[in-house]
């Protein structure tokens, strides 16, 4: 759907977007994701056709998006940030007038604007000028007039910012709904919503992208290998002694004090001691109170892929 | 050539769901009724020529309507899509840059119209109350009416132009008034210059002479080029700007 290739923006002074590839398959929900300035929006505009790219090549549904930027605009829906709205139209007045605009035909026109309104929850704010509206409910407007011509593809440049979280989940669950016929890029810098609605995430930092996986994929590969914490009672330096001499157990540390001892193993890539752990304590007769695989949050990934020391700077 | 309708559509009515409509109308319909009043005591005063309607289309008020509109229609057109980011959204839907210059403009002129089809009852007036059989030649008339398009067309264009390079409406307004100020007061560079060269072009570009021509009902041709061609200048002026932000 999107295919971009060494994707170059420069702006007086900096460079925006640097040397940056990638592609996103039809029906995928991509996450687009990091820090402030990273050169999120300037993408999302040169995939939109608002800005022109200094190099490289990017294609969206087949169309060059600088040749052929019509046709690519026929085809896709992008919700700038902020959501910029006439403040003095009504929001029924708005969506007719962008479906018009992107071309939707009149006679599937009302059909289309009801079906947007239903999907967004606008439906008793029709009449209601878009100026006196909540940022929750203007939010859901851009989305509403991004989706109206029923794009092939969805551009939403931090789409939940400025919710309540209320509305937060309304939105994730909305987005999730579109993802059977939609094709969608979502940036934001939130990322339990990246967690639960995207399929895939990009990582971009510093105009470029730095990791692009799937979110349990990315999480296996900043983890290096699993991490198992264990609770335990009984004597510690056998504990230690006997944790150690697992297989598959790479380094042992103990922690807490009195009778509880907590442990955290560094284990080797998908090695899996959960069940040769609690065989252990059984067989000992040692009390066992906590047992868990410690999963890498995507905020560990994030964090240690956009640090600035170079040690965290690539994979 | 829908989206330009759609666009052109949106446009009008957008002046109409501001206040601005309704206080241009009303100050536009003030200073005209002043400028018929002076008319009509023109006429009251004694027989009269052709001349008369220039007291409607080349009075003081006249102009003061004309320098101080078109700055306030003009204004807002990319200015405020600039400043509140919806130029973004109107520029990813499927128009081109120049279906989008041209409905503005077009929106702008057809509200400019708008602003002037009360005063046709002006001629209905004049014939219900004159004593007089025929009050008003109608070619005076037509003509102040061709003269008004056309000067409005121009100073559109340069006020289209004035917003598409900033995005504070203030500043758009303030440089439309500065450069129709140009074009309005070149009429009076007999009085302020001795060179022959600058009295000759401000003789040409004077839209007060314009008018005062134009409402005796002598339709020349040079002004009508004049007008014609700076609109068109400026429109393709404007479109650059608006794809400016595309060059590499």
């Amino acid at each position: 759907m999107i295919k971009v290739s060494h994707l170059t923006r420069q702006f007086p002074g900096c460079t925006a977007v640097d040397d940056v590839s990638f592609e996103v398959g039809r029906g995928e929900i991509v996450g687009f994701l990091g820090p402030n300035g990273a050169g999120k929006t300037t993408t999302m505009r040169i995939l939109a056709c608002y800005l022109p790219a200094t190099g490289g090549a990017v294609s969206v549904a087949g169309y060059d998006v600088f040749r052929e930027s019509i046709e690519v605009r026929k085809r896709i829906g992008y919700m700038p940030e902020n959501v910029p709205l006439y403040p003095e139209m009504r929001v029924d007045e708005y969506l007719n007038y962008r479906a018009q605009l992107k071309g939707v035909p009149s006679r599937k026109r009302q059909s289309r604007v009801d079906e947007v309104k239903d999907l967004c929850g606008l439906k008793e704010v029709g009449r209601r000028i878009i100026g006196q509206l909540s940022k929750g409910f203007r939010q859901r407007v851009g989305l509403a007039e991004s989706m109206v011509h029923d794009p092939d593809l969805l551009i939403l440049d931090e789409p939940t910012i400025g919710l309540d979280p209320n509305q937060i989940r309304q939105v994730r669950e909305l987005i999730k709904g579109l993802a059977s016929r939609h094709t969608i890029l979502i940036s934001t810098h939130i990322l339990p919503e990246v967690e639960m609605t995207c399929q895939r995430v990009l990582i971009i930092h510093r105009g470029r992208i730095v990791a692009s996986d799937t979110t349990e994929q990315l999480r296996n590969m900043m983890m290096g290998g699993a991490r198992i914490v264990v609770e335990i009672r009984g004597p510690r330096d056998e504990v230690l002694q006997q944790l150690q001499s697992l297989s598959g157990a790479q380094r042992v540390a103990v922690s807490g004090e009195g009778e509880w001892g907590c442990y955290t193993l560094e284990c080797a890539k998908e090695a899996d001691l959960r069940a040769d752990i609690f065989g252990l304590a059984a067989a000992r007769g040692w009390a066992l109170r906590e047992l868990r695989l410690e999963k890498k949050s995507l905020e560990d990934i994030f964090v240690s892929l956009t640090r600035d020391d170079p040690e965290g700077a690539a994979p | 050539m829908r989206t330009f309708f759609t666009l052109w559509r949106k446009e009008l009515s957008s002046y109409f769901l501001s206040p601005i409509a309704y206080v241009v109308m009303m100050f536009f319909l003030v200073v005209m009724g002043v400028s018929f009043s002076l008319l009509v005591s023109v006429m009251a005063s004694g027989p009269s020529g052709v001349a008369v309607m220039k007291e409607l289309f080349s009075s003081i008020f006249f102009w003061l309507a004309m320098l101080i509109v078109v700055p306030v229609l003009t204004m807002r057109l990319f200015a405020e899509e600039k400043r509140s980011g919806t130029i973004e959204t109107l520029m990813t839907a499927p128009v081109t840059d120049t279906a989008v210059v041209l409905a503005k403009y077009a929106g702008a002129m057809t509200f400019f119209v708008i602003l002037w089809l009360p005063t046709a009852s002006y001629a209905y007036i004049l014939k219900a109350f004159s004593p007089l059989t025929a009050p008003v030649d109608l070619g005076p008339m037509l003509g102040g009416y061709l003269g008004a398009f056309l000067v409005g067309a121009m100073y559109i264009s340069i006020g289209l132009f004035c917003s598409s390079v900033t995005n504070n409406q203030i500043v758009s307004a303030i440089m439309c008034f500065a450069l129709t100020c140009v074009a309005f007061f070149a009429g009076f560079a007999p009085y302020i210059t001795r060179s022959d060269l600058l009295r000759d072009v401000g003789g040409y570009i004077s839209s007060i002479s314009h008018m005062l021509d134009f409402s005796r009902g002598a339709v020349d041709s040079r002004p009508i080029v004049l007008a014609l061609s700076v609109s068109a200048l400026m429109l393709f002026t404007t479109i650059k700007v608006i794809e400016s932000r595309k060059w590499k």
